[in-house]
C-alpha cells in the first residue's frame, strides 16, 4: 500500500466494522432463533399441563408427566425440587444449571416476592410451581439443541473466540510491526549518526517501501549524505589550512636561515625564529582543536590508561627539559589500571595538554602530581599543580578557547596557545568523559577527568 | 678509516631528489644545502620524481607526502617495490596518522613541515653517513636461521633473500650485535636514524613493527623481537 495513513486507516476501519458487524448479525441471529423456538413451541401448554398434573396427583403426578412426554415433544423439560435436583433425577446440563443459580439468587434478593398461591403464571421459559405438600419446584423449558442449531454449542463457541482473538491479534501486530521496525531502524541510524558513523543509511534497510515510511528514509539518507559531505569538507578545509598556512612558514624558515648564514646571527633572527615556530604550534592546535570536532572513522578501542598517562607523562618530562624547564617534578605512582573503552589518540592528547598546563604554570622546583584511581563504574585522573591556581569564578571558563586567565593576561609572556585546556575539554567529551577545574589541597589547580568504564 | 668516508662524500657531493610541489621551496633549499656538499634536484610531481628515480642517479629521496596527481604515499609504495633508496618525508604537523603511515609504508624518517632547515640538513647526513658507514662494521651476523651480511646488505632468513630498508636494516644489524639482551630505544635511533629520541616520536617503534612483520612473513620462527615497556626492545633466540 502506498499511503501508510491508508495503511492505518484501513487496517483500523476494517477491524472495527468486522467486529462489530459479527457481533450484531450473531446476536441477532442468535437472539431470533431463540425467539422464534420458543415461540413455536407453546410453552404455555406445557406449563398448564404440568400444573394440572402437580395440583391434581402431586409429585408422583408430576414425574409421571415428565416422564410421559413424548420423544419428539419440541421443548426439554427440566423439572428441579427444592435441593436443586431435576425429579427425574437427569443431568442438568451446565447452562440450566447457571440459570438455576441465576433465578435463585433473584428470589432471594427480592424480598418480599411473594409466590402466587395458585399456579397460574405468565408463561415463560423459567416457573416455578408449588405441589400441594408446599413443595417448590422450578420448571425449565428448553429448547432442544436443534432448535437453534449446533453453531453456538460451547465447542464452537471457544473455537471461534480462539479464532478471534488469532485473526485480530495477528492483524494489529502486523501493523504495529509495520510502523514500529522502521522506527526502530531509523533510532539505530540516528545513534550511528550521533556517534560519528556518517556513512549510515536506512533506505537500503527498508526495502521498496513507498509510503510515508519510504519517503523519509530517503530524506534521512540525503540528510546524511549532506552531513557527511559538510564533515569531509571540513576536514578538507582544515588540510588545506593547514597546507596552505604552513606552505608560507616553511619558506619563511628557509629563508631565515639563508638569511642567518649571510648577515650572521642576529638576535632579531632569533626573534622571527620564535615567532615562526609560535604561529606554526598555534596552527597545529587549532587543526587538532577542530580535528576533534570533526567526528573520524576511527572507532573506540580499549585503552589501559595507566599505561597512557605513563606515556603522557614521559614525553611532557622530556619535552620540559628540552624547553628548558627541569626544576619541575612530574610525580606519578599508578596504583591501578583501569581500562577505558575510548579513542586513545584524543586521551593523549587530553592528559598532555592538562599535564602541560600544569607544568609551565608550576613554580620553580614544584611537584606536579598525578593520580589515577579506579572504582566501580569510572576512572579518574587527577592532576595538581603547585602554581597560584585561579580565582573561583574563573574555574569554568578557563576551558574556553583562547580564554587567558586574569593572571596570565597580566604577564608580558605568555606560554602556550590558549587551547591547551580547551582541546584537553573536547577530547575528553569525544570520550564521554567530564573534565573539571577545581583548588588544589596546596593552593594550586587541580583538574579532574572523570572517564566511564 | 671512517673519517675517510665521510671526507670522500664531503667532496663527491650526495645527489639528493626532493619531490615537492613547493617550487620556491625548492629553489631555497637548493641554495642553503648546496655547502654541505648536498646536491638538490627539485621535481614538482609524484610522475616525474618516479621517473628521475628510476636513473638511480640519487642517493636519497625527499618526498612531501601532499603532492598534486599522484599522493606522497603513492609514491613511496611504487618505490619501495623497486628500490630500497633512503626516503625522508615531509609531513603535516599535527598528523599524526599520516607519519606513521609513511614509516609504514618504508620511509626512513619523517620531518613535520614547516622543519627547520638545519635539522632536515642533520638528518640527510646522519643518514647518508649510515649508508657509508654500512660497509665498514663488523663480519656476518647470525641468530638461528637469520644472517645478515653488512658488506653486501643482504639479509637472508632460511636461505632466502628479506627486503629490508637502510633503517630496518640498521636496526636489525643492532639487535643481531646483542641478541638477547635489550637495546634501548635511544640507541636504536642513534644507530638507525642517527638522530636522539624526540618527545612522542614513535618512529623507531613503527620501524620496528615494519621489520618484525617481514621476519615473520620470512617464517623466522625461531627468533623474534620482544618490547621490553619503557626500556627498548631485544631479539630473542628461539627454541
Amino acid at each position: 500500500m502506498r499511503s501508510l495513513l491508508v495503511r492505518i486507516f484501513l487496517s483500523f476501519w476494517l477491524i472495527i466494522a468486522i467486529t462489530i458487524g459479527f457481533a450484531a448479525l450473531g446476536g441477532y441471529y442468535y437472539s431470533e432463533r431463540i425467539r422464534q423456538a420458543i415461540d413455536d413451541y407453546e410453552i404455555s401448554d406445557t406449563v398448564i399441563a404440568a400444573s394440572t398434573a402437580l395440583d391434581t396427583e402431586g409429585r408422583p403426578g408430576l414425574e409421571l408427566w415428565l416422564k410421559d412426554l413424548p420423544a419428539q415433544y419440541p421443548v426439554t423439560v427440566f423439572v428441579i425440587d427444592q435441593a436443586g435436583i431435576d425429579i427425574l433425577r437427569r443431568h442438568v446440563p451446565p447452562r440450566v444449571a447457571r440459570m438455576l443459580r441465576r433465578f435463585a439468587q433473584h428470589r432471594n434478593s427480592s424480598t418480599g416476592h411473594r409466590r402466587e398461591p395458585r399456579n397460574l403464571r405468565p408463561a415463560r421459559p423459567l416457573t416455578q410451581l408449588v405441589g400441594p405438600d408446599e413443595e417448590v419446584y422450578t420448571l425449565f423449558v428448553v429448547p432442544k439443541r436443534s432448535a437453534y442449531g449446533e453453531w453456538l454449542n460451547e465447542q464452537t463457541k471457544s473455537l471461534m473466540l480462539l479464532l478471534a482473538i488469532l485473526v485480530s491479534a495477528s492483524v494489529s501486530y502486523a501493523l504495529a510491526r509495520a510502523i514500529t521496525r522502521p522506527v526502530h531502524r531509523f533510532r539505530q541510524a540516528t545513534v550511528s549518526i550521533a556517534e560519528g558513523d556518517l556513512e549510515t543509511r536506512v533506505a537500503d534497510s527498508m526495502g521498496r517501501r513507498r509510503d510515508e515510511i519510504g519517503l523519509l528514509a530517503r530524506d534521512f539518507d540525503s540528510m546524511a549524505d549532506k552531513l557527511q559531505h559538510a564533515s569531509e569538507q571540513q576536514i578538507e578545509l582544515s588540510r588545506n589550512i593547514s597546507h596552505e598556512l604552513r606552505s608560507p612558514l616553511a619558506r619563511l624558515r628557509v629563508a631565515l636561515e639563508l638569511a642567518r648564514r649571510q648577515a650572521g646571527n642576529l638576535t632579531e633572527f632569533t626573534r622571527i625564529e620564535t615567532e615562526a615556530q609560535r604561529l606554526d604550534s598555534l596552527i597545529g592546535q587549532i587543526l587538532s582543536y577542530s580535528r576533534l570536532e570533526t567526528r573520524d572513522h576511527e572507532a573506540a578501542e580499549p585503552v589501559n590508561l595507566a599505561e597512557l598517562v605513563q606515556d603522557v607523562v614521559e614525553n611532557v618530562r622530556f619535552e620540559c627539559r628540552s624547553d628548558g624547564i627541569d626544576d619541575v617534578t612530574v610525580q606519578f605512582d599508578p596504583t591501578c589500571e583501569p581500562i577505558v573503552r575510548g579513542f586513545a589518540g584524543a586521551l593523549g592528547s587530553a592528559m598532555e595538554n592538562v599535564l602541560r598546563n600544569a607544568v609551565y604554570h608550576s613554580p620553580s622546583g614544584g611537584t606536579v602530581t598525578v593520580q589515577l584511581d579506579q572504582s566501580a563504574d569510572q576512572a579518574s585522573i587527577t592532576v595538581e599543580d603547585q602554581g597560584n591556581g585561579i580565582p573561583d569564578d574563573e574555574l569554568d571558563i578557563i576551558f574556553a578557547p583562547f580564554y587567558r586567565t586574569r593572571d596570565a593576561a597580566t604577564k608580558a609572556s605568555s606560554q602556550g596557545t590558549g587551547l591547551g585546556l580547551a582541546i584537553a575539554k573536547r577530547a575528553i567529551l569525544k570520550n564521554k568523559g567530564t573534565i573539571k577545574a577545581s583548588h588544589a589541597s596546596k593552593g594550586g589547580l587541580r583538574i579532574e577527568i572523570r572517564l566511564p568504564i | 678509516m671512517t673519517h675517510d668516508v665521510i671526507m670522500n662524500n664531503a667532496n663527491a657531493a650526495a645527489n639528493i631528489l626532493i619531490i615537492d610541489d613547493d617550487r620556491e621551496l625548492g629553489e631555497m633549499l637548493r641554495d642553503f644545502l648546496a655547502p654541505d656538499h648536498l646536491a638538490l634536484t627539485a621535481c614538482l610531481n609524484g610522475e616525474d620524481g618516479l621517473k628521475k628515480l628510476d636513473t638511480g642517479n640519487y642517493e636519497l629521496l625527499i618526498l612531501d607526502i601532499m603532492l598534486p596527481g599522484i599522493s606522497g604515499l603513492d609514491v613511496l609504495k611504487r618505490l619501495r617495490q623497486q628500490s630500497d633508496i633512503p626516503v625522508i618525508m615531509l609531513t603535516a604537523r599535527g598528523d599524526d596518522i599520516d607519519r606513521i603511515i609513511g614509516l609504514e609504508f618504508g620511509a626512513d624518517d619523517y620531518l613535520a613541515k614547516p622543519f627547520n632547515p638545519r635539522e632536515l640538513a642533520a638528518r640527510i647526513k646522519a643518514i647518508l653517513r649510515r649508508a657509508s658507514h654500512g660497509n665498514q662494521r663488523s663480519g656476518r651476523l647470525e641468530l638461528g636461521t637469520i644472517a645478515l651480511d653488512p658488506r653486501t646488505h643482504r639479509v637472508t632468513v632460511d636461505g632466502t633473500a628479506l627486503r629490508l630498508t637502510g633503517t630496518e636494516f640498521e636496526i636489525l644489524r643492532c639487535l643481531l650485535e646483542t641478541p638477547g639482551e635489550v637495546v634501548s630505544k635511544d640507541q636504536l635511533n642513534e644507530r638507525a636514524l642517527g638522530r636522539r629520541l624526540l618527545p612522542y616520536d614513535r618512529s623507531i617503534d613503527t620501524h620496528i613493527s615494519n621489520l618484525r612483520g617481514k621476519l615473520e612473513q620470512a617464517g623466522s620462527a625461531n627468533a623474534s623481537i620482544q618490547n621490553q615497556r619503557g626500556i627498548g626492545y631485544m631479539l630473542i633466540p628461539g627454541n
